[in-house]
This record gives C-alpha cells, sequence and structure tokens, in this order.
C-alpha cells in the first residue's frame, strides 16, 4: 500500500510540472488540460495496481494496454478520453523525463565517461540495423502484395 | 523512494528546467539533404547534466541518487499518452496490412548486429540493455522495471537512449535522405521503417522523405505514423516477449566464446 502512495504521489508532482511545461511549450492552459492528464494518471494508478495485485507483469504493459483500451473507438466514452488527453502534448511528458534523468545522470557519470564512446558507436549501429532491416522487410512485403 | 519524494529542492530544478527548455521551444536547422531538429528534452538533459558537483555544484551526490531513482516512474505518464495514441487508430492499423506488422521483426536486426559490436567493443552486462532494442521509452521503462536502471543494463539502455535523443533526428533525417538516392528501396518501405517507437526519429524520417517525394507525401506520412503507433504498442510486446530473452541468449553465447567459460551468475 505505502508503495502505492508513494508512487501515487511521484506522478502527482509529475504530472503538475507536465502542466507547466504544456502550458509554457505548447499554449495548452491548465484547467484546459487537467481532465487529460487525471485520466492518464488515473491509467497509471490502475497499471501499478494491476501489477500489484492482479499478476505480476510490467507496470508498463499494463499503462499501454490501458491507455489504449480507452480510447479505443467502439469503448464508451473513448472519444471523449481522447479529445482531453490531446490537450497534454506528447513531447510535453517526454521533457521532465529527461530533466529528473539529466539531473540523475551526473551520478554515472564517471562510468559513463569509461563506456561513453563505445556507447555511442553501438548507438549509432543500433539505429541504423533498426532502420535498414525494418525498410528491407517492408520492401520485400510490400512487393510480394503488389503495392510496389 | 520516500527520500526522494521528499526531496523539495530536486523538484523545483526539474519544473525549472522544464519552464525554461519548453521555452526555448523547438529549434530547427537544415544540415544538407537533412534537418537538425533539437526538443526541449534535449536542453532538459543537456542543462540537468551540468547542475552536479562536477560542474555547477547545484546538486550533491544525494540529490543525483534521488533523481535517478524517479525516472522510471515518470516515465508513465508518458507510457499511458502511448497507449492513447493507438487507442483512436487501433482497427485502422489492422486493416494496415501485413507488411506494417512484419516489417516490426527487422527491428530484431538490432540486437543481431548490436549486441556482437557492443561486446566486441568490451561492454559486458551493458550490452543488453543497450543493444536489445532501439532503446526509446517503452524500452527504456522495460529494463528499468526488469533490471532497475541503476544496474548495467539500465546504464546501457540510457546511453543508447540519450545517443538516440541527441543523434536520433538527425540520424534518421539523414539515413532517409541517403538510402533513398541509393534507390534500393521503395519510398513506402523507407517510411514504414521509419516507426521506430520515437516520434521525433518518425518525424525526421517522413519529413525528409515527403521533401523528396512530394507527390508521394501522403501516404508517406499515413504509412509513418502508423509504423510509429504500432512500435509504441508491440514494441513493448517484442521487447519483452522476443528481443530481450533472445538478446540475452546472445549475450552468454558470445561470452563463452569470447572468454571461455559461461556467465558467472
Amino acid at each position: 500500500m505505502n508503495k502505492i502512495l508513494e508512487s501515487t504521489i511521484v506522478l502527482l508532482i509529475v504530472a503538475a510540472i507536465t502542466l507547466v511545461g504544456n502550458r509554457i511549450g505548447w499554449g495548452f492552459g491548465i484547467a484546459e488540460a487537467l481532465p487529460g492528464m487525471a485520466v492518464l494518471l488515473g491509467i497509471c494508478i490502475l497499471g501499478i495496481l494491476a501489477n500489484t495485485y492482479v499478476y505480476k507483469l510490467p507496470t508498463v504493459l499494463y499503462v499501454i494496454t490501458f491507455g489504449m483500451v480507452v480510447t479505443m473507438p467502439g469503448v464508451p466514452g473513448s472519444e471523449t478520453f481522447a479529445a482531453w488527453v490531446s490537450k497534454v502534448n506528447f513531447l510535453a511528458l517526454t521533457t521532465p523525463i529527461l530533466a529528473y534523468a539529466g539531473v540523475g545522470i551526473g551520478k554515472d557519470l564517471p562510468a559513463l565517461k569509461q563506456t561513453g564512446w563505445r556507447i555511442v558507436v553501438v548507438s549509432l549501429f543500433v539505429m541504423a540495423g533498426t532502420y535498414v532491416g525494418s525498410a528491407a522487410i517492408a520492401h520485400v512485403v510490400l512487393k510480394s502484395l503488389g503495392e510496389i | 523512494m520516500l527520500d526522494a519524494i521528499k526531496n523539495v529542492k530536486i523538484h523545483l530544478i526539474v519544473l525549472i528546467l522544464v519552464a525554461a527548455s519548453e521555452a526555448i521551444g523547438i529549434l530547427k536547422f537544415k544540415v544538407g539533404p537533412g534537418m537538425l531538429v533539437l526538443l526541449p528534452m534535449l536542453y532538459a538533459v543537456f542543462i540537468g547534466t551540468f547542475l552536479g558537483p562536477k560542474f555547477l555544484k547545484v546538486v550533491k551526490d544525494k540529490d543525483m541518487g534521488h533523481a535517478s531513482a524517479l525516472v522510471s516512474l515518470t516515465l508513465m505518464l508518458l507510457m499511458a499518452r502511448y497507449g492513447t495514441l493507438v487507442g483512436p487508430k487501433f482497427f485502422e492499423i489492422l486493416k494496415a496490412g501485413p507488411a506494417l506488422v512484419l516489417q516490426e521483426f527487422g527491428n530484431l536486426g538490432t540486437l543481431l548486429i548490436g549486441i556482437p559490436i557492443a561486446m566486441f567493443l568490451g561492454l559486458k552486462r551493458e550490452a543488453v540493455g543497450a543493444a536489445h532494442s532501439i532503446a526509446r521509452e517503452p524500452n527504456v521503462a522495460l529494463i528499468g522495471d526488469i533490471y532497475g536502471l541503476d544496474s548495467a543494463e539500465g546504464r546501457g539502455v540510457m546511453g543508447v537512449y540519450i545517443c538516440g535523443t541527441v543523434f536520433g533526428t538527425i540520424f534518421f533525417g539523414l539515413a532517409a535522405s541517403f538510402l533513398s538516392i541509393l534507390n534500393v528501396f521503395h519510398p513506402y518501405a523507407l517510411a514504414m521503417a521509419s516507426g521506430v517507437g520515437s516520434a521525433s526519429m518518425m518525424t525526421a524520417t517522413v519529413g525528409s522523405l515527403s521533401a523528396i517525394y512530394p507527390e508521394m507525401a501522403d501516404k508517406i506520412q499515413a504509412f509513418g505514423v502508423a509504423s510509429n503507433t504500432l512500435s509504441g504498442l508491440d514494441g513493448v510486446y517484442m521487447s519483452m516477449l522476443i528481443a530481450l530473452p533472445l538478446s540475452n541468449k546472445l549475450y552468454n553465447f558470445l561470452y563463452r566464446l569470447k572468454f571461455g567459460k559461461p556467465v558467472e551468475a
């Protein structure tokens, strides 16, 4: 119970910070974005509850699935929920995450320095591998479907 | 965790970082055939890094520990938003065809190339975090859930995540331009492949491709968005069920090959 309460408090703090960023960067008023943020918060808390009490799958999986279900056409209220969350800009949610991560990085700077350049090289191969691999498969399948 | 929550200083610093970064907004620069796009999240991580004891001395070791402890939870709101990006388009995506689904398996190319290279460069468990996927938000959240972001795997995934955030947009924008010059893949295939789970990488790719093939721009954009939305959903299942187990197997195999003994528990 304690853990769930703590998580909820953290999410509330991040939500408040996001609402400020969402106002400054994307022009959505705080009151205007509040219902959407409340929906997102509710989804997160449900996800944490499901992970704790239902079955121990990664919380991320629950959270993404719940977010999808509540906005899926045909689900009662889905259009309202989709309209509300559209007032919370997608990129506005990324800025606080990276701010916390950035403040925390200092702790790992020595370790990052050590693996740093290698991680950069790996990143380039990772990005190229994903892109070329996916493009090749898409090309072959589209060709065999007669789409191109 | 409780100490981290009570650390008001951290939350205030983050609030200031967010407000300042969002006030600067998105900056775009033309670079050769591609476009360099700088997003507020980049300024936030960049300024944040310099607040530590080594540089500006605004935060202490204790504060940095608290901030990192909170990162995996802060990701959850974004994950919820991801779900709501997929939901409204769910049935369109179902119809969008096998090509869209099958190209997702191209993401496995990441680990087949990435893990050997990472280990060749001398990385250990970092390799699994770094190269099991392209390390976007759902993958960071997944690794955080399973290993914790303080672990070797966590450092790996965060490293690639940050590199992707810094270089990803320009890399994908330029890669799309260069691959289109080579004329090996159809523009639609290049558009579908842009959906790697990062909105900014997809936007960069689709942006470059639409500029190169204006007569196909509508379909290029539709494929890019659908593919990215799909990755946002199945990317996490794919990582958990296929890519991560496969990465661990490959890691154990290569470890034995390199050091002549099995991985110690």
